[in-house]
C-alpha cells in the first residue's frame, strides 16, 4: 500500500496566495472527491502536487511513501507514480501520440518496451476507450476535440499505470457515451495498487466512479470531508450552506474583455498565463 | 561516402561538373548540366551534387509532361561554392524532392518553374555544419500550378544562415504554401525571409506562409521575416511568423509523464522539424534525418 500525504499545504501564484494550509492523505485502494466553487483551488492543489512551475509552495509538506515530492522534479514526480490528467492538455504539434507514449512508457522501465508489446498494448486500450484507431499516428492532441483530449488523458493514465493519478475535471467536454467509457477506465483501474483524486463540479462523475472520500475545498482549505452523502448536499443546495461553517465563498471568475467570435475559455487562460 | 548516402535503386552523382557514377532508368538522360526525365512511371531518383573547391556549377533539370518523380538530392558543397539549379516542370509534372544539404561555408541557388497543374512538394533538411545561403525561388507559371515548400533548418555553434524563398503566382488559380521552420542555439544565427507574390490578373490564387524559429539560448540571433506582395483583389493570402523559446507548458506537459526535460525538448525539437521528411514516402531516408537530427542536441 502505498500514501500520498499532504500536510498544511500552502501554495502561492504570483503574489496570491491561493492554499492556505491543505491537510490530505490518500491511500492506494482510495478513490478521493474533490468538489468546491470556481476559483477556490482545486485544481491548484492538483498542479502543485505534480510540481507545476507556476505554483509555489511557500509551506507545508507532500510526502510519497515518505519521500519528498516537492524536492523532486515534475518528471521524477512522474517516475514515482504520480500521474496528472489535466483539465486542458497541451497540443503539442509534429510529436506524434505514438511516439509521445512510447517515451512515456519506457521512461518508467529499465528495459525499452518491444515495438511489438506496445502496439498490442496501446491498440487494446484504444478499443477500450473507443478512440479514433488512427490515433497513434495523429500529433499529440493537436486537433483533437475537448472530449478526445479527456479520453487521450485516461489512455495515458493506463498506458503509465500510476500509483496515484490526479484528475482534474476530467468529466468537462465529454457526451454521456464518453463520460460512461471514461468512467469504466478509471473503475477498472481500481485496485489496492491504486490512488485516485477527482476534482468535478458534477455529481454524474462521482455517481458513475464512487468515491470513498469526498472534500469540500474553499478559500483554499478543506472546509469538510465525509462520504457520498457530502456529493448529494452539495448537488442539491449548492455551497451557500459552507457560509453557515462561517466560510466566506469567493467565487473567483475575473472578468476579462472578450471580442466575439472568441473562445471565452482560452481568452481566460491565456490570460490566467 | 557516397555509398552512406545512396539508397535508391536509380541515382547520379556529379562532381566538380563530370558524372561520376550514374544509374539512371530508361527515357532519363544527363549530358553536359541537363538532366531531363521523359519517364512517365512514378520513379525514385537521387541526385549528389559534390562541388569539392571554390567553384560554380549550373545543372538545369526538366521534367516532362505528366512524369511523376520522387527525388532525393544532397548537396556538399565546399566553401565558396556556389550551385545554380534551375528546375522546369511541364504540365501536370508531379514532383517530391527531399534535399539534404552537408555542405562547408557557400551558397545554392535555385529556380523552380512551374507550367499549367504542374506540382512540386519540396522538403529541405538544411542540418549543414557551416554558414550557408540558400536562395530558393518558385514561379507558378501556369495556371492551377501548386507548389509546397518545407524546410527544417539548424543553426548552431557559430553558424550563419540565410534563406530566401520566394513563390510567385504568375498565372491565375495557382497556389503556393511554405512552412519554414528553424532551430537556433549556442551563438547561431538564423535569417528566414518569406515571400510570396501574387502578380496583377492572378485571380483565385492562394499564397499562404509560416515561418517559425525556436530558440535554446540567449546568445541566438534570429529574424524570420515573411513579405506578401499582392497585387489582386480575388485572391487568398496569409503569413505567420514567429521567434520564441521552446513553449516551458508543452515542455511541462512532457515532463508530467516521466519525460526528462533533455527527452521532453528531443521530441518536441524532432516534433518541430521532423515533417520536412514526409514529403517523400521513404523510411531509410527518415532514419537518416532522424540520425541527423542527433546535431540538435536537446
Amino acid at each position: 500500500m502505498s500514501t500520498l500525504k499532504i500536510e498544511n499545504l500552502h501554495v502561492k501564484v504570483g503574489e496570491k496566495e491561493i492554499l492556505r494550509g491543505i491537510d490530505l492523505e490518500i491511500k492506494t485502494g482510495e478513490i478521493h472527491a474533490i468538489m468546491g466553487p470556481n476559483g477556490n483551488g482545486k485544481s491548484t492543489l492538483l498542479s502543485a502536487i505534480m510540481g507545476h512551475p507556476k505554483y509555489i509552495v511557500t509551506d507545508g509538506s507532500i510526502t510519497l511513501d515518505g519521500q519528498d515530492v516537492l524536492s523532486m522534479g515534475v518528471d521524477e514526480r512522474a517516475r514515482a507514480g504520480l500521474f496528472l490528467g489535466m483539465q486542458y492538455p497541451q497540443e503539442i504539434p509534429g510529436v506524434t501520440n505514438s511516439d509521445f507514449l512510447k517515451a512515456a512508457m519506457n521512461a518508467r522501465r529499465e528495459e525499452p518496451i518491444s515495438l511489438f508489446k506496445f502496439i498490442r498494448t496501446l491498440d487494446k486500450n484504444i478499443e477500450e476507450l473507443d478512440m479514433d484507431e488512427n490515433l497513434a499516428h495523429r500529433y499529440l492532441n493537436e486537433g483533437f476535440s475537448g472530449g478526445e483530449k479527456k479520453r487521450n488523458e485516461i489512455l495515458q493514465m493506463k498506458l503509465l499505470q500510476p500509483k496515484f493519478a490526479l484528475l482534474d475535471e476530467i468529466d468537462s467536454g465529454l457526451d454521456v457515451d464518453a463520460l460512461r467509457v471514461v468512467s469504466e477506465a478509471i473503475n477498472s483501474m481500481r485496485s489496492d495498487d491504486f490512488g485516485c483524486v477527482m476534482v468535478s463540479h458534477y455529481e454524474r462523475l462521482f455517481e458513475l466512479v464512487v468515491p470513498t472520500h469526498v472534500h469540500v475545498l474553499v478559500q483554499g482549505q478543506i472546509v469538510m470531508s465525509g462520504g457520498y452523502e457530502v456529493i448529494e448536499k452539495i448537488d442539491h443546495e449548492g455551497y451557500e450552506w459552507v457560509r453557515e461553517l462561517g466560510i466566506e465563498i469567493h467565487q473567483e471568475e475575473e472578468k476579462q474583455p472578450i471580442l466575439l467570435e472568441s473562445c471565452g475559455k482560452k481568452e481566460q487562460l491565456k490570460h490566467d498565463k | 561516402m557516397i555509398n552512406d548516402i545512396l539508397s535508391s535503386k536509380f541515382y547520379l552523382v556529379l562532381k566538380n561538373g563530370e558524372c561520376i557514377d550514374s544509374h539512371l532508368p530508361d527515357r532519363v538522360f544527363y549530358q553536359d548540366g541537363l538532366l531531363k526525365f521523359e519517364n512517365q512511371e512514378l520513379l525514385e531518383v537521387q541526385v549528389v551534387y559534390i562541388l569539392e573547391t571554390q567553384q560554380e556549377f549550373q545543372i538545369d533539370i526538366r521534367i516532362a509532361k505528366h512524369c511523376q518523380i520522387q527525388m532525393i538530392e544532397t548537396k556538399i558543397l565546399a566553401k565558396d561554392a556556389v550551385l545554380h539549379k534551375n528546375m522546369y516542370l511541364d504540365e501536370n509534372a508531379q514532383v517530391h524532392i527531399f534535399s539534404e544539404n552537408q555542405s562547408d561555408n557557400s551558397r545554392s541557388i535555385e529556380n523552380v518553374y512551374l507550367a499549367g497543374y504542374a506540382l512540386c512538394q519540396y522538403g529541405f533538411a538544411e542540418l549543414s555544419d557551416h554558414h550557408f545561403e540558400g536562395v530558393y525561388h518558385y514561379y507558378l507559371d501556369g495556371e492551377g500550378a501548386d507548389v509546397k515548400v518545407r524546410m527544417a533548418i539548424l543553426s548552431k555553434q557559430d553558424e550563419d544562415k540565410h534563406y530566401e524563398v520566394l513563390i510567385q503566382h504568375n498565372r491565375p488559380h495557382t497556389y503556393g504554401q511554405m512552412d519554414n521552420y528553424g532551430v537556433v542555439k549556442d551563438q547561431g544565427r538564423l535569417i528566414i525571409d518569406g515571400i510570396g507574390t501574387i502578380t496583377k490578373g492572378q485571380h483565385g490564387s492562394a499564397s499562404h506562409q509560416t515561418n517559425k524559429i525556436m530558440v535554446f539560448d540567449s546568445s541566438c540571433v534570429a529574424g524570420a521575416n515573411p513579405y506578401l506582395y499582392i497585387d489582386d483583389f480575388d485572391v487568398k493570402a496569409s503569413h505567420a511568423a514567429g521567434v520564441g523559446k521552446m513553449d516551458e507548458e508543452h515542455l511541462y506537459y512532457l515532463q508530467s509523464r516521466g519525460l526528462s526535460k533533455k527527452q521532453a525538448m528531443h521530441l518536441i525539437t524532432y516534433g518541430y522539424l521532423k515533417p520536412v521528411v514526409e514529403v517523400i514516402d521513404n523510411e531509410m531516408l527518415k532514419d537518416r534525418f532522424e540520425k541527423a537530427l542527433s546535431k540538435v542536441g536537446a
